[in-house]
């Protein structure tokens, strides 16, 4: 089916209830063409013109959640909301790029999803609409499952604010070319409400937030003047969001051997140690 | 070039190194060559528009009328015992023409490369993640699928052995028992000792070959009883007489014809599901197609074999190698396949190409439960030249010498003994390799002006920053072989026909993207003068040619095309020579015009055919070899080539990215016989290296695949791909060689991943023992 509405796909979905919507499809048919997945029926959205686009709503940005991450990456787009722009810049190479959209992202949901730290640093909320009209959730409702898509509703867009602020996106890759992130780290500056926010990717089910990490830096940054940190001060941030995401194992005091349970394995230590770099260099780069 | 043209014809086998002296040695860029064919020119392959439109038949693409898919059913475990299987539901399925295990095949039970120890469809013990059991035939390849994901297997699962060093303990995995083979090589004096002293482990991962095209294939059953397999065969023969044995049927009712080859960097084929699809075929007696997946192709082609090398370097206060002690031990996965062979080759190779006095080596290749490993371009010498290279850094830091200084005091020449007490008779310029990558200019550091034009490691919206990154610059140099070894006999067959103004070449090597055909083509331009030359496609009709392999076609069945185009131009040239009494050698051919050494004979070669076909066969086999011995010794390899190669790598020293800056690349080729496919296949065997450095490992977790897959498997792209800068070709040609010319593909894949391995430690400072590279050794010392 090829609706042409939101309002379409929707009486699809619901004529249909074990049909599976699919916009640029770059998970879903994969999963399809080996045979993980037997829907019943596809719902494609790529006709559905509303959501491929974006519109402005009282400082927020109202975002389709068609929009490829190719559309996502341009200059105009970059200007509104530079680290989602990033994101999807860094999200593949360019064949997954034109395909892949926002709200594929979001649905798909995979711990290596590029826009999903930028979307839980933003704050962004979605718009879920079904047959009983629409409603918003937060993107980390969402995505922890405090929230889920109910049966029958669609992702039609995502509220993310227009913070006129420095944002950055993070990807640490094991390849030049375009590869799956090892960890990735988005940091948005909200001058208007004098915060920091920081979310890490990759390292977890879902991305990070190290609320306490951002409050302390926040608190540092002198908002109305040049907005500049000591690196010192950078540096010791990248250790406390590091260790607020990936923090030592705690030993079981019963178990004599968890005593030294301190040592994290080397490959965690490296990832921790990556992402101490990752949002070190982030909050440079915001700041600078 | 057109020099060389002239002085190779008319002669006899070894014209072509006569003339070796007069040629300098220079690097011929494609752009300067005058000549369009011939040997020297860069010509193009004749399939090559084809493959860049698209259009270019592979096995994928193979249709026949009433066809069936098949579908393999493959373990999903690496270890089981199989209690039952149960194939009545798949079998009442609709659309299902047949099942078959391993009670439907009416030949040998098994099969191998060089050992028969691998079974067609497992039935008592599955021994890796991915083996076959089963195989199904369905008018529709999703009914095929389902079907075989109907039969019913009864697994008791068992303890995969997935550590070879713990093979030696564990219970066999196979009758043959879990030691493949053990060849220990003394070579020297055990006593010796050095001043200096150094140590290392290193582990090499797996790597796939992952060809660009998954492995595809079609059955088409004979009137007479017998099969057609139209497969990418990389060893079309071989692979009949497997078929043949298994089927029950003599090699005469089985023909491989061999399609498009999408990609080969190791052995093809999958007799997984090649055989399966001929037993279908015969068994419905329809053609029944199957075209791989990704994941079925990861699972069922040979890997390389992962290494863990246990080193020890006796070296004297001036840094010359006085002893090198190693244990190497192989992943062979749970079949043999070409284990062998790769053992041979890494045990030779062991200490690289350095002049050592004493070298004593255990090498072993061990059964486990790990997915099967095989022979992959540069089996063996490349798992080692990554340690020995690394015992050289390690080496020169100890001494405190420069890197490239220490190698220079002990590369090997010719006249020297490999530690197989075979002496080094082809040309080995070393030194002379080593010395022009030392002397090639540095690439440029970035400056302030074009920073942001830098890519740093992580890409163009990575998280490269330019103040944690650290160029490092390293040297590697190693050898490989060239043909099989140790007594296999290397001999290819092929036949010249000329007709009117075409010449026509039949050779059963096939062109995997090699380049034979093309060489083929060149070759024949040369020898007869005829610029229309097409080469057949290959099939067991015709006589063997043997696999294309560590650079076989090159040696053995370009000597054999050119042997017969120099029968042809004999029986072409003799009535004339005759007529005008003059010998054959005064006359030459040259765009279809013959003409005497004097210019008072000019004729073209249509008119003296006179409509005549002209034909003839003959065979190229180059000298025996022997079989290494209880102490590793023997005159195992028919040839050797080296490559020297200087990587320089960005690193970023906080998140351990690193980016191949440039591979400067001086490679010992004998002689370019076409300068744009030598460079392309030293910038392919390069890349492969860097993925090999940096990427490529197919991890398992308990013996199971774990992500088959191009995204799990990551591949150099065209950013990693560094750009590759061919300082030098030495061209000192081996007299024993057809043209002198030695293979090239193989040794950049050797010596890559050991020099970049060699630049992230300059640029790290610490010690790299594992490939690929991970990123947390990649970064800056902690502390």
């Amino acid at each position: 089916m090829l609706p042409a509405s939101l309002d379409e796909a929707v009486a699809a979905l619901a004529a249909m209830p074990t049909a599976v919507p699919v916009a640029g499809g770059t998970d879903l048919m994969a999963a399809v063409n080996s045979g993980l997945l037997r829907p019943a029926g596809l719902v494609g959205l790529g006709r559905i013109s509303e959501i491929r686009g974006w519109q402005y709503a009282d400082g927020h940005a109202l975002l389709g959640a068609g929009l490829t991450h190719a559309r996502m990456g341009r200059p105009d787009f970059a200007a509104l909301i530079p680290a989602l722009a990033a994101a999807a810049r860094a999200a593949g190479p360019p064949q997954i790029r034109n395909a892949g959209t926002l709200g594929g992202n979001i649905a798909s949901a995979a711990p290596t999803g590029d826009a999903l730290p930028v979307l839980a640093a933003l704050e962004a909320s979605v718009v879920l609409t079904g047959p009983n009209g629409s409603r918003e959730v937060p993107v980390s409702h969402l995505l922890t499952g405090m929230d889920p898509l109910r049966p029958g509703e669609l992702l039609a867009f995502v509220r993310a604010p227009l913070l006129h602020a420095p944002q950055v996106f993070l990807k640490a890759t094991a390849r030049t070319g375009p590869g799956r992130a090892m960890a990735s780290v988005a940091l948005v500056l909200d001058p208007a409400r004098r915060g920091v926010r920081c979310a890490v990717g990759a390292v977890a089910p879902m991305p990070l937030r190290p609320l306490e990490a951002e409050q302390w830096v926040a608190s540092l940054i002198d908002w109305d003047g040049a907005r500049t940190l000591d690196p010192r001060v950078c540096t010791a941030f990248g250790d406390y969001v590091a260790m607020a995401c990936i923090p030592d194992p705690v030993g079981d005091p019963a178990d004599p051997a968890g005593q030294d349970a301190g040592a994290l394995p080397p490959a965690v230590a490296h990832l921790r140690r990556t992402v101490a770099a990752l949002a070190r260099r982030a909050l440079g780069r915001a700041l600078s | 070039m057109s020099a060389v043209r002239g002085t190779s014809v008319g002669g006899d086998g070894t014209a072509g190194s006569d003339a070796a002296t007069a040629i300098p040695t220079v690097v011929v860029p494609p752009a300067a060559v005058e000549s369009q064919h011939g040997l020297g020119a860069s010509l193009l392959p004749a399939d090559a528009a084809a493959k860049t439109q698209g259009v270019f038949p592979y096995a994928a693409d193979l249709w026949a009328e009433g066809l069936l898919w098949a579908a393999v059913l493959r373990s999903p475990h690496p270890h089981a015992r199989i209690v039952s299987i149960d194939t009545t539901h798949a079998a009442e399925m609709p659309g299902v023409r047949a099942v078959i295990t391993h009670t439907d095949v009416p030949g040998d039970a098994m099969h191998g490369r060089r050992v028969a120890d691998r079974p067609v469809f497992a039935h008592d013990v599955v021994r890796h993640h991915g083996e076959p059991i089963a195989a199904v035939a369905a008018d529709h390849p999703d009914t095929a699928r389902l079907a075989a994901a109907a039969i019913i297997v009864e697994y008791e699962v068992l303890e995969p052995v997935t550590d070879p060093e713990k093979a030696f303990e564990a219970p066999p995995l196979h009758p043959d028992g879990n030691l493949i083979r053990h060849i220990p090589l003394r070579f020297g004096d055990p006593s010796a000792a050095g001043e200096v002293v150094v140590e290392g482990v290193y582990r090499v991962g797996r790597q796939d070959p992952a060809p660009i095209g998954a492995e595809a294939g079609l059955a088409v059953p004979r009137p007479d009883g017998g099969v057609e397999l139209y497969v990418a065969s990389t060893d079309p023969h071989a692979d009949r007489d497997m078929a043949a044995a298994c089927f029950g049927l003599e090699t005469d009712r089985v023909k491989v014809v061999v399609t498009g080859v999408p990609g080969a960097m190791a052995d093809r084929e999958d007799p997984g599901f090649q055989l399966p699809l001929g037993l279908l075929a015969l068994k419905t007696g329809h053609p029944v197609k199957l075209v791989a997946t990704r994941e079925e192709s990861f699972l069922g082609h040979a890997h390389r074999h992962p290494a863990l090398l246990r080193y020890r370097h006796h070296a004297d206060a001036e840094g010359r190698l006085v002893k090198v002690e190693a244990q190497l031990l192989l992943d062979a996965g749970a079949y043999a396949d070409a284990s062998s062979d790769a053992l041979a080759a890494a045990v030779a190779f062991a200490a690289g190409p350095y002049v050592v006095p004493h070298v004593f080596v255990e090498g072993w290749a061990v059964r486990t439960n790990n997915p099967p490993s095989g022979h992959v371009r540069g089996e063996g010498a490349m798992q080692v030249c990554a340690a020995y290279e690394g015992q050289m850094d390690k080496l020169a830091a100890k001494l405190g010498l420069d890197p490239a200084e220490l190698r220079m005091r002990n590369v090997m020449a010719t006249g020297d003994l490999l530690p197989t007490g075979q002496t080094v008779t082809c040309p080995a310029p070393v030194a002379e390799l080593l010395g022009a990558v030392r002397d090639a200019e540095l690439p440029p550091l970035p400056s302030a002006e074009d920073e942001a034009e830098w890519l740093l490691p992580g890409g163009p919206e990575g998280a490269g920053e330019p103040g944690a990154v650290r160029r490092g610059v390293g040297y590697a140099l190693g050898m490989v072989h060239m043909l099989g070894a140790e007594g296999h006999d290397e001999v290819s067959t092929a036949t010249v026909r000329v007709q009117g103004g075409t010449a026509t070449v039949i050779c059963s090597a096939v062109e995997t993207g090699q380049g034979f055909a093309t060489l083929a083509r060149q070759i024949v331009q040369e020898v007869l003068g005829v610029e229309e030359v097409a080469v057949l496609p290959a099939d067991t009709d015709q006589p063997p040619a043997g696999p294309s392999a560590r650079g076989r076609h090159t040696w053995v069945s370009g000597g054999a095309v050119e042997r017969a185009a120099k029968m042809v131009r004999t029986q072409l040239l003799q009535p004339l020579a005759a007529k005008f009494g003059m010998s054959v050698e005064l006359l030459t051919i040259a765009d279809g015009k013959i003409t005497s050494y004097d210019g008072v004979l000019s004729t073209t070669v249509a008119e003296t055919l006179q409509g005549k076909e002209l034909w003839a066969t003959a065979q190229c086999r180059p000298h025996p070899t022997e079989k290494l011995d209880e102490t590793g010794q023997g005159d195992a390899f028919v040839g050797l080539a080296f490559a020297a190669i200087r990587a320089v790598v960005d690193v970023d020293i906080e998140l351990g990215t690193v980016r191949v800056v440039d591979m400067a690349v001086a490679q010992d080729v004998g002689r370019v016989l076409n300068p744009r496919q030598v460079a392309a296949r030293i910038e392919a065997g390069v890349t492969q290296g860097v993925g090999m450095a940096l990427m490529e490992d197919l991890r398992t977790g308990r013996g199971a695949v774990k992500r088959p897959s191009l995204t799990g498997y990551a591949l150099p792209t065209a950013l990693d791909a560094p750009p590759v800068r061919i300082v030098k070709l030495v061209e000192e040609r081996d007299v024993v060689a057809p043209f002198g010319a030695k293979a090239v593909s193989a040794v950049p894949v050797v010596v890559s991943p050991a020099a970049v391995a060699a630049a992230v430690r300059a640029a790290t400072g610490r010690p790299v023992g594992r490939l690929p590279i991970r990123p947390q050794t990649a970064v800056a010392r902690q502390g």
